[in-house]
């Protein structure tokens, strides 16, 4: 879990610090934490709603950023067959991407419940550290000079997250995809860019891989 | 009060999506291609919003100053990708921007 933390805890802080920044009341920033609950989607709706974008465009791009969401809760279900429905619902409430890496490793090297504490301890860990990280980057950034630009936090951390995901060809097509189109559709309708621009990226990259 | 409905409707909408197939079926395989199809949802995303993000930025200040903005993600590109540490692009690219800005006659 450790390595994980250190990943998602610049993030969580980027993302208190855009909350504070961007023209919405800081709480309802901070409550996309235990709400959406995913990085990306916390970021795309923090700041389509800083721009203005029209709420059911803003859901949308939220839910097509956590369509992952679908393919993990598949991944678990063989695993959670037999758990009382509470258990399931505090479980599904907590996965995530780390939470969803540390719960395979369990089930992988441990047995019945002592995997299901394994996943629950990793993820209730997770969902703390995630909370008070972006309790943190709002505190803090809503006190800090205008000169530090801490309204350019947000999308520095997503350039560098966006560098870390190019291994493949198809991923490097996607991105490139993804980011020429929402910069031709800046001035598009509703906000919409940011929605056409992730289905683009993913259409082009899908595309490569299946030429392949 | 748009804002909290918004968020309100994004999270239910999400923890709908993970107890999903939770509750629906025990047991299914995701055909190959929609699971290499989800893997591409991370890059897309996190180039369109920091392409939106930076393009923002510039937006918002004059012609010689916005060339700050790009040189910060310019040098945050390149540090990561020589790093391979995500952390990096904010280490390095905040104090470009600081330095362009403050260099850059307004």
């Amino acid at each position: 879990m450790a390595p994980w933390l250190a990943g998602v805890i610049p993030f969580g802080l980027a993302i208190g610090v855009s909350a504070a920044q961007a023209d919405i009341p800081t709480l309802a920033g901070w409550l996309t934490g235990p709400l959406i609950y995913g990085g990306s989607a916390q970021a795309a709706t923090i700041g389509m709603l800083d721009a203005g974008a029209t709420p059911l465009v803003i859901v949308a791009a939220a839910l097509i950023i956590n369509i992952r969401f679908i393919f993990y809760s598949a991944t678990m279900a063989r695993h959670w067959q037999g758990t009382p429905w509470w258990w399931r619902l505090l479980a599904a409430y907590l996965l995530v991407d780390p939470s969803l890496a540390v719960g395979l490793d369990g089930y992988r090297r441990l047995a019945g419940d002592r995997a299901h504490a394994h996943y629950l301890g990793g993820a209730v860990l997770l969902w703390v550290s995630w909370l008070a990280a972006i309790g943190i980057g709002a505190t803090a950034g809503a006190g800090l000079p205008a000169w530090l630009h801490l309204e350019f936090v947000m999308p520095l951390y997503l350039a560098g997250q966006a560098v870390t995901k190019l291994a493949s060809p198809a991923s490097r097509r996607a991105a490139v995809a993804a980011a020429a189109v929402a910069l031709l559709t800046l001035s598009a309708p509703l906000q919409l860019g940011i929605a056409l621009a992730i289905a683009a990226g993913i259409a082009a990259g899908f595309s490569a891989e299946v030429r392949k | 009060m748009n804002a909290w409905i918004v968020i309100v409707a994004a999270g239910l909408g999400s923890y709908l999506l993970r107890l999903s197939m939770i509750m629906l079926i025990g047991r299914l395989t995701m055909p190959p291609w929609l699971e290499r199809a989800s893997g591409l949802v991370g890059p897309a995303a996190f180039a369109a919003l920091a392409a939106a993000g930076v393009a923002a930025a510039c937006g918002d200040l004059g012609v010689t100053q916005a060339a700050a903005p790009l040189a910060a993600v310019a040098a945050a590109v390149i540090a990561v990708s020589r790093t391979g540490s995500p952390q990096a692009a904010i280490l390095v690219g905040l104090p470009v921007l600081w330095a362009t800005t403050a260099l850059l006659p307004s």
